[in-house]
C-alpha cells in the first residue's frame, strides 16, 4: 500500500506536525494517525504479536487489527494505541511496537519461518501449554524470558503516571450507544420528549457509517442531514453528547460504563451512567475474508479503505482490488474509481451478484470476475499483487491462479452486528442466516437494539427502528418522543452475501490477526479434541486481544463449525464480557490513588500524635500511633521503653478506634444476654463486665466490655476490626430474630474519644487532673464506671485494664477529646506520664494473656482459649447450641497457652507451628501455632501466644516453634499465657 | 450495577447494601436438637430462580432488608421489611 493524499474529505486543510519513530511527518486536523501514517505512504506500522509478521493499516475504526502503536514517551506513554481511533494532536509522537531494530526489518520474523516450517511448535495454538515442560526451572530462567522478548504488544511504561484520569456518574433517562444514523435519529427523537438523553460515539466525530459516503457526489443532502441533526442536539438543553467514549459495558439496572478520551486537564473520563431505557445502536463491523497473507499491509477492510478516502481525504493505494462475498464492498470500488484511483477488478466468490452491480462495474470499466477468489496476497513489504484463482462450483477448491497487480487490496466478508451491549443482559446471539452473523433479539422493556446492531444495514429502515425505540422509551417513561424528517436519500441494507468463511488454498490464513491465530490453528485445536467454543478460544488466544474478536469471532466459529460437521448456530458463540474495547487503569482508578485511595478515620487525637512525632501504622482505615520514638530510637527500643514505662510509671494510649455502641430500651439487658455468652441482666448499674459474643456457629465472634448505665442503657466496646460487623449482627438480630424486643442500637463510635491511662500512676494522675470525682479503691473500685465533667466536656470514666496495670479508660465527647488528652498529660507531668502506642499495647496485653484479633481468627472456640467457664449455663445465647458439636469439644484441639524463649534473646516468629521436635521437617506433627509475639521487658525475654494440642496440661514442657521457609527454629517453654500477674492484683490495687 | 427500593430511603445502588442471607429460615427453638441448628446454620437451597434474602442498607439507613430477587436475571421484584411479605403472599395467605 502506498497511499496518499487525494482530496480533502472532511477535514479542512490546517496542517499539524507529528512524529512516527522519530520521523517527522505532516497531518491535518482530524486526522488519525491511522489515516495520517496512509496519508504519508507509510505501509508497515509494525510487527505481529508472535509471528512479527509486517502489519499496516486494515480500517478506519474500533475493529483495527493491524497498526497498533505506541503513543507518547516515557511516563505518560500509551501502548496498543489504535492508530484508528487516536486523532494526531501537535507533536505527538507515535512509535511502532514489536519490531527491532525497524518495522521495515525487524529481525525477530525468523519467528514467522520457524511457524512455517515446523507447524504446531513455536506459536501455533496450544504451545503455552504442550511447549517448554522440562525442566520447570528452565521456564523462569530461560523459556519465559525469550519468549517474553520475541512475543508481547508494546511495552508497559514503568514509571508512574503522572496524567489526572477522573470518574464521572450520571443518571439519564434514555442513553443511547452509538451515534451513526441511528443514534443521532433515536437522539432527536427522544430529546423531543424532554427527557435527559445521553448520546456516545467512540469516534471524534457523529456519523458512523454516514462517514464513509464520500460528501462531493449527490450526498450531500445526507451531508447536510447529519450536520443538522448534530447541531440540534447540541442545541438541545437536556442532551449530552459525547463524543470519542467507547460504552463498554451494560450491567444490571441498565448501569452503562464508558470510557471517554479527553486529552484535555484530564487525560480519560470513566463515565458511570444510570440509565432509565438504553437504545443500542453501535452498528456493525466489517468481517475480513480469509486467505493467505490476508494480514499483509495494503490488506484493507472495504469499508476502511472507504471510509479512508471519503472522511479523511487519503487513498489507500494508487492501484485497488476488491475482493468480496456480497454487496456492500462495490461502493468502494465506485467511488475510489469516481475519484480517479484505478480499480484493476473486482474478485467476487459469488456466482451471480446481481445485474444492477455488474452493470454499474461495466459502466466504470471496472472487470469483475464471478465465481472468483484471492488465494494470497504477495508482496515483500506490502501487497504489490494478489493470485485470484477460480473458485469451484462446490467451494472446495481453487483453479489455477493468475496474478493482478495492486497495491491495496480492499475486501469484505460480511457485516457483524455489534451485538455486545446487547448481549451483556445475558441475552444469548442468534445466528442469522440472512446475514451470516449473530444478532441479539433485544427488546426488552428497558432496552432496544437498533439497526446495524440488530442486523438492519438499510439507512431509512434503521432510522425508522431507532426512532421507533426512542418513542417506546420515551413511552414508558411516561413522555413523547418526537418524529424526525428522515435523508431523502436511502441507502439499500441488503447484503446478499454467500458465506466464504476460508478461501479453500493454501498459505498463512491469519483469523485473528492481533494474536496470530490462523485457520491451521483452529483447524488444530479441533483435531486435539476441543469441542467447545470457550476452550477452542482460550486454546488458541482467539479474539483476546484488544479487538475483542470483533473481526475474528464468526470467522472462527465457521470454520469450527465446518470441522465438527455442524451449523454455525450449532457450534454457537462465546459469552461476551465487558470491557469490549481497551480501557485505560488511569479511567478506572479514578482520583483514588496514593493518600485518597481509601478514606482516612482520624481520631480525635490525630493531631497530638502528629504534633509529638508519632510513627503511624494503617488498622483498617485508621492511621494509629504506632510508637512515639525518642531520638535515635528504633521501633523495638521506643516499644519496649513504653512498654516497660506504663509498668512502672504511668502513660496514656488513644483507643478511640475501638467500637462504641450505645444500646438502649427496656429489653436492653435481656437484648445483651443473649448476644454475648455471660450474663448482663445482673450487671449493676454503673458496672463494667468484660462479654464474649459467638457467632451462630459456635465460634468466637468478638469480644469487649460493656457498662450499663441505666437499667435501660448499655455502652459497649468493641474491637477496632469488628465494630461494623458487631453492629450489623445486633440489627440483624433485632430486626430479624426478635423484633419483639424492645430495643434500639446505635454506633456513637465517632462521638466519643476513648484514652487508655495506665500504670501504678494512672489514680494519681486522673486524681490531680480530676480532683472532683473520687478515684479511690472504695469510691471507684475495679471495674466501676464513674461519671464527670471537666470544661464542659463529659467524662465517663471506666476502671478497666488491657495492660494488666492499674487503668481507666476514659471517654469523652470528640470535640473535647484533645483538650482532655492534654490535660492528663499536663496533670501526668508530675508522674512522668508518657504517650504510648499501638507496639506497647501489644507488647502489655501479650504479657498479660489477652486476646485480640490474632487469636480470635474467626476458627476458635471458648475452649480454644480457655474461656468455656465464662459461658452462662442459666441461659441460651447465640452459638449456644452449635458450640457443642462434637468436633468443637475435642479434647485434641490446640488451646491457648504461653510461650517464653529457653534463650531469651531468641525472637520467636508469628505463624510459626509447634513441634517437639528441633528442625523438624514437612512430616512433622504439627501440634500448634504461635499467633502472636513481643520482647517482654517485664520478664527480659521473647514471648509469645499460641495455640499447643492439650497446652494447658503441658506447661514446663520444652517444645519447638518452627518456621520452615525461613529457617527459624526457636526453642520455647510452654508456660501460662498470664505472664504477668497472674492472680490479677495490680488492676485491684 | 442492581437497584435496590429501600422502603425508607428510595432506590438505591447495591454497593450501599451488603448481602445478608437467605430470608427462607427462621431462627429455631433455643432448645432444638443439634441437627436443627445445624441445619439451619448450614443447609441452603441453592435456588435458580426467585430467591428471598435479606439485605443491609449498611451505607443508608441501616435497615435489614427483605429482597426478592431472581438469581438468573438478577431483577428485584419486592423489597420490603423483614417481617413484611410480597403481595402474591400475602393474596396466598387471605
Amino acid at each position: 500500500m502506498s497511499g496518499f493524499r487525494h482530496g480533502a474529505g472532511r477535514l479542512g486543510d490546517k496542517e499539524i506536525a507529528f512524529s512516527f519513530d522519530g520521523r517527522n511527518l505532516a497531518a491535518r486536523e482530524g486526522d488519525t494517525v491511522a489515516s495520517a501514517l496512509v496519508a504519508n505512504g507509510i505501509e508497515v506500522v509494525g510487527r505481529s504479536f508472535k509471528y512479527h509478521r509486517a502489519r499496516g493499516v486494515t480500517s478506519c475504526g474500533p475493529e483495527e487489527t493491524g497498526a497498533l502503536v505506541t503513543i507518547g514517551h516515557g511516563a505518560t506513554a500509551e501502548p496498543n494505541a489504535r492508530a484508528t481511533m487516536q486523532l494526531v494532536t501537535p507533536g505527538m509522537e507515535v512509535s511502532s511496537q514489536n519490531c527491532w531494530p525497524s518495522p521495515k526489518l525487524d529481525l525477530l520474523s525468523l519467528n514467522n519461518v520457524i511457524g512455517s516450517i515446523l507447524p504446531g511448535s513455536p506459536f501455533a495454538a496450544g504451545f503455552y501449554y504442550k511447549t517448554f515442560m522440562w525442566p520447570a526451572k528452565f521456564w523462569y530462567s530461560f523459556y519465559e524470558p525469550t519468549i517474553r522478548r520475541a512475543a508481547g504488544m508494546g511495552k508497559v511504561p514503568t514509571d508512574a503516571d503522572p496524567d489526572v484520569y477522573d470518574r464521572v456518574n450520571s443518571f439519564t433517562d434514555v442513553a443511547i450507544v452509538g451515534g451513526g444514523s441511528a443514534g443521532l435519529s433515536a437522539a432527536l427523537s427522544a430529546a423531543q420528549s424532554g427527557l435527559r438523553v445521553v448520546l456516545m460515539d467512540e469516534h471524534a466525530e457523529f456519523g458512523g457509517q454516514l462517514l464513509n459516503e464520500a460528501v462531493n457526489q449527490g450526498n450531500l443532502e445526507l451531508e447536510q442531514w447529519r450536520l443538522d441533526t448534530i447541531a440540534a442536539l447540541e442545541a438541545a438543553d437536556n442532551v449530552t453528547l459525547l463524543r470519542k467514549t467507547i460504552c463498554w459495558g451494560r450491567f444490571d439496572g441498565n448501569t452503562l460504563a464508558a470510557h471517554e478520551i479527553v486529552d484535555g486537564k484530564v487525560r480519560h473520563n470513566y463515565h458511570k451512567i444510570q440509565a432509565k431505557k438504553v437504545i443500542i445502536a453501535a452498528g456493525a463491523i466489517e468481517r475480513p475474508l480469509v486467505f493467505a497473507n490476508n494480514d499483509k499491509p495494503g490488506v484493507m477492510l472495504a469499508s476502511g479503505a472507504r471510509k479512508m478516502l471519503n472522511h479523511y481525504g487519503v487513498a489507500a493505494g494508487k492501484t485497488m482490488v476488491v475482493f468480496t462475498n456480497n454487496d456492500s464492498a462495490y461502493q468502494t470500488a465506485f467511488d475510489y474509481h469516481d475519484q480517479g484511483v484505478t480499480v484493476s477488478a473486482v474478485v467476487d466468490s459469488r456466482q451471480k451478484p446481481s445485474a444492477q452491480l455488474l452493470a454499474a462495474c461495466m459502466e466504470r470499466g471496472i472487470p469483475v470476475q464471478t465465481q472468483s477468489v484471492v488465494t494470497k496476497a504477495k508482496g515483500w513489504h506490502g501487497v504489490r499483487s494478489v493470485a485470484v484463482a477460480d473458485l469451484a462450483a462446490n467451494g472446495q477448491s481453487v483453479g489455477q491462479t493468475r496474478s493482478i497487480a495492486c497495491d491495496v487490496l480492499a475486501h469484505s466478508g460480511g457485516w457483524t452486528p455489534q451485538v455486545q451491549m446487547a448481549a451483556h443482559g445475558g441475552t444469548p446471539p442468534i445466528y442469522d442466516n440472512q446475514i451470516a452473523a449473530f444478532v441479539v433479539d433485544q427488546q426488552a422493556e428497558d432496552t432496544w437494539s437498533v439497526a446495524g446492531a440488530e442486523g438492519e444495514f438499510g439507512l431509512h429502515a434503521g432510522i425508522d427502528q431507532a426512532v421507533a425505540a426512542a418513542q417506546a422509551a420515551c413511552q414508558a417513561l411516561g413522555a413523547s418522543g418526537g418524529d424526525i424528517s428522515k435523508p431523502t436519500q436511502d441507502i439499500a441494507g441488503e447484503l446478499n452475501i454467500q458465506p466464504l468463511w476460508r478461501v479453500p488454498a493454501k498459505g498463512k490464513q491469519l483469523i485473528d490477526i492481533q494474536h496470530d491465530v490462523t485457520s491451521a490453528d483452529i483447524v488444530q485445536s479441533h483435531l486435539e479434541g476441543f469441542v467447545s467454543v470457550e476452550h477452542m478460544k482460550r486454546y488458541t488466544t482467539l479474539g483476546m486481544a484488544n479487538d475483542q474478536g470483533r473481526t475474528s469471532n464468526v470467522n472462527a466459529l465457521a470454520i469450527m463449525a465446518q470441522c465438527q460437521g455442524q451449523s454455525i448456530a450449532e457450534t454457537g458463540t462465546t459469552r461476551f464480557r465487558s470491557p469490549i474495547a481497551p480501557v485505560s487503569m488511569g479511567g478506572i482508578g479514578g482520583r483514588e490513588l496514593g493518600e485518597h485511595f481509601k478514606p482516612l478515620r482520624r481520631t480525635p487525637m490525630q493531631e497530638w500524635h502528629e504534633r509529638r512525632g508519632a510513627v503511624f501504622v494503617e488498622t483498617g482505615l485508621f492511621r494509629r500511633a504506632q510508637y512515639y520514638p525518642l531520638a535515635g530510637e528504633t521501633i523495638d527500643d521506643a516499644y519496649v521503653r513504653e512498654t516497660a514505662h506504663v509498668r512502672s510509671k504511668v502513660a496514656m494510649c488513644d483507643v478511640s478506634t475501638l467500637g462504641k455502641i450505645e444500646i438502649v430500651g427496656p429489653d436492653a439487658a435481656e437484648f445483651l444476654n443473649r448476644v454475648y455468652i455471660n450474663m448482663f441482666s445482673t450487671l449493676p448499674v454503673n458496672k463494667a463486665r468484660y462479654g464474649v459474643m459467638l457467632r451462630e456457629d459456635g465460634i468466637v465472634f468478638d469480644d469487649g466490655t460493656t457498662s450499663r448505665l441505666a437499667e435501660d442503657r448499655y455502652f459497649m466496646t468493641t474491637t477496632t476490626a469488628k465494630a461494623g460487623p458487631a453492629l450489623a449482627h445486633m440489627e440483624r438480630c433485632l430486626e430479624i430474630d426478635w423484633p419483639e424486643l424492645k430495643v434500639r442500637v446505635s454506633s456513637i463510635s465517632e462521638r466519643w474519644a476513648a484514652m487508655a491511662v495506665a500504670g501504678p500512676q494512672a489514680r494519681a494522675t486522673l486524681q490531680k487532673a480530676f480532683p472532683a470525682m473520687d478515684f479511690s479503691n472504695e469510691g471507684f473500685p475495679f471495674m466501676g464506671v464513674v461519671h464527670g465533667e471537666h470544661n464542659g466536656a463529659t467524662l465517663r470514666v471506666l476502671r478497666l485494664s488491657f495492660s494488666g496495670e492499674m487503668a481507666y479508660e476514659v471517654y469523652t465527647e470528640a470535640d473535647h477529646g484533645e483538650a482532655v488528652w492534654q490535660h492528663i498529660m499536663d496533670a501526668g507531668a508530675d508522674f512522668d506520664i508518657i504517650p504510648y502506642g499501638l507496639e506497647a499495647l501489644g507488647a502489655l496485653r501479650i504479657e498479660k494473656g489477652h486476646v485480640t484479633g490474632a487469636e480470635l481468627d474467626g476458627r476458635v472456640t471458648l475452649g480454644d482459649v480457655n474461656m468455656e467457664g465464662m459461658a452462662s449455663k442459666k441461659k441460651w445465647f447465640v452459638g449456644k447450641n452449635l458450640m457443642q458439636r462434637e468436633g468443637l469439644q475435642d479434647a485434641e484441639r490446640p488451646r491457648l497457652v504461653g510461650l517464653k524463649a529457653v534463650n531469651p534473646n531468641e525472637a520467636i516468629q508469628t505463624g510459626s507451628i509447634l513441634v517437639t521436635e528441633a528442625n523438624a521437617g514437612a512430616g512433622a506433627d504439627k501440634q500448634g501455632w504461635v499467633s502472636s509475639m513481643t520482647y517482654s521487658p517485664e520478664l527480659n525475654n521473647y514471648i509469645a501466644l499460641g495455640f499447643l494440642r492439650d497446652g494447658p496440661n503441658r506447661h514446663g514442657e520444652k517444645i519447638y516453634a518452627a518456621y520452615p521457609l525461613k529457617g527459624i527454629n526457636v526453642e520455647v517453654e510452654v508456660v501460662s499465657s498470664h505472664f504477668v500477674d497472674p492472680s490479677n492484683d495490680r488492676v485491684k490495687g | 450495577m442492581l437497584r435496590i427500593n429501600c422502603p425508607h430511603c428510595g432506590e438505591r445502588e447495591h454497593s450501599e447494601f451488603t448481602y445478608g442471607e437467605d430470608a427462607n429460615r427462621s431462627l429455631p427453638a433455643t432448645d432444638a436438637s443439634l441437627e436443627t441448628w445445624n441445619e439451619y446454620v448450614y443447609q441452603r437451597d441453592n435456588v435458580a430462580g426467585e430467591h428471598m434474602e435479606y439485605w443491609h442498607h449498611a451505607l443508608g439507613c441501616r435497615t435489614w432488608l427483605k429482597v426478592q430477587r431472581n438469581t438468573l436475571t438478577h431483577e428485584i421484584s419486592w423489597v420490603g421489611l423483614p417481617h413484611d411479605m410480597p403481595p402474591s403472599q400475602t393474596e396466598a395467605q387471605s
